[in-house]
C-alpha cells in the first residue's frame, strides 16, 4: 500500500515539475508547482516527518504559492507581456545533457550505501514535540538568525511596496 | 519500493528540473518557481537522510529552508511587481538595468 502511494506521489511530483517548465502560461506553471509541492508533502508523510508534512502544506502550498497565484492574477498578464522563447526546447535539452551526469553520479553514490528499512514506524520520530526539543536545544542560534531574517524581509517588502510619490514628482519637474 | 535510491532519484529529478528551468526559461515567474522546485528537491533529500539515519537534525534544517523560502518569496514578489509596473514585461532580458530613470 505504501509502495503504491509512493509510486503515485513521485509520478505526480515529477509530472508537476515537468508541467512547470513546459507550459508557456505562468498560471499553468504555478498549478503544476502546486501539485508537485503537495505530492512532496505526501512523500514527507511517508518518511515519518509528520510535522514537516503539515508545514509544507501550510507554508509552501498555503502561503507561498497562494501569494504567487494572487500576484499572477493581480498583475493581469496578457499574452503579449509574456516573453518570446523561440529556442526553449533546445535550451531544455542542453540543460538535461548537463544535469544527467550529475544525477547519475549522485544516485550511484547513494546506491552504494547499505540499505535500511524506510517504512513507517510507530515511534514519535518527526512529531512536533521532539522536533521542538532539537530545535531549541541544538539549533537556537540558527533559529534566532532566521527570525531576524524574517523581520528584515518584512521591513524590506514594506519599503518596496510603499508609494514613492515625492520622487516621481521631482523627476517630473526635472524632465 | 521505498528505497534510498528511488527517493534520491525523485529528489535529484526535482532539483535538476528546477536547474533546467532556471537555465532555459526567460519568464521571471517561471524562474522563481524553478528556484522553489530546487529547494523542494533539497528538502526531500534532507528528509530522506533524516529517516535513514533516524536523526532529527535534517528536519530542523528543512524548517529553516522553508522559512528562508518564505522570506525570499516576500522580497522577490514585491520586486517583480515593481519591475512589471515600470517595464510592462516579464522578460528577464528587459531587466538588465535596475535604474529607475529611462536611459
Amino acid at each position: 500500500m505504501a509502495d503504491l502511494l509512493f509510486l503515485g506521489l513521485s509520478f505526480l511530483s515529477i509530472g508537476g515539475a515537468l508541467a512547470m517548465i513546459l507550459y508557456r502560461d505562468p498560471m499553468y506553471s504555478a498549478l503544476g508547482v502546486l501539485i508537485s509541492i503537495l505530492s512532496v508533502a505526501g512523500i514527507f508523510a511517508l518518511l515519518n516527518a509528520s510535522f514537516l508534512f503539515m508545514v509544507q502544506i501550510i507554508v509552501y502550498a498555503g502561503a507561498i504559492m497562494t501569494l504567487m497565484l494572487f500576484i499572477l492574477m493581480y498583475l493581469n498578464i496578457r499574452e503579449e507581456d509574456l516573453p518570446k522563447e523561440p529556442n526553449k526546447f533546445k535550451l531544455i535539452t542542453l540543460g538535461a545533457v548537463v544535469m544527467i551526469p550529475l544525477n547519475v553520479l549522485v544516485i550511484q553514490a547513494v546506491a552504494k550505501l547499505p540499505s535500511k528499512d524506510l517504512s513507517l514506524t510507530n515511534t514519535d520520530f518527526g512529531d512536533i514535540g521532539p522536533i521542538g526539543l532539537v530545535l531549541y536545544n541544538n539549533w537556537l542560534v540558527a533559529f534566532e538568525l532566521v527570525s531576524i531574517l524574517l523581520l528584515v524581509a518584512l521591513i524590506g517588502s514594506i519599503v518596496l511596496a510603499k508609494k514613492r510619490t515625492k520622487r516621481v514628482k521631482q523627476e517630473g519637474e526635472v524632465s | 519500493m521505498i528505497s534510498l535510491t528511488s527517493l534520491a532519484f525523485v529528489s535529484m529529478a526535482l532539483f535538476s528540473i528546477g536547474a533546467i528551468g532556471v537555465i532555459s526559461r526567460r519568464n521571471i515567474f517561471v524562474i522563481y518557481m524553478s528556484l522553489e522546485m530546487m529547494l523542494n528537491g533539497i528538502n526531500l533529500f534532507l528528509i530522506t537522510f533524516a529517516r535513514y539515519h533516524f536523526n532529527m537534525d535534517p528536519q530542523v534544517i528543512t524548517i529553516m529552508v522553508i522559512a528562508i523560502a518564505a522570506a525570499e518569496a516576500a522580497i522577490f514578489l514585491s520586486i517583480i511587481i515593481l519591475l512589471f509596473r515600470s517595464k510592462k514585461s516579464l522578460d528577464t532580458d528587459v531587466f538588465t538595468t535596475l535604474t529607475q530613470g529611462e536611459k
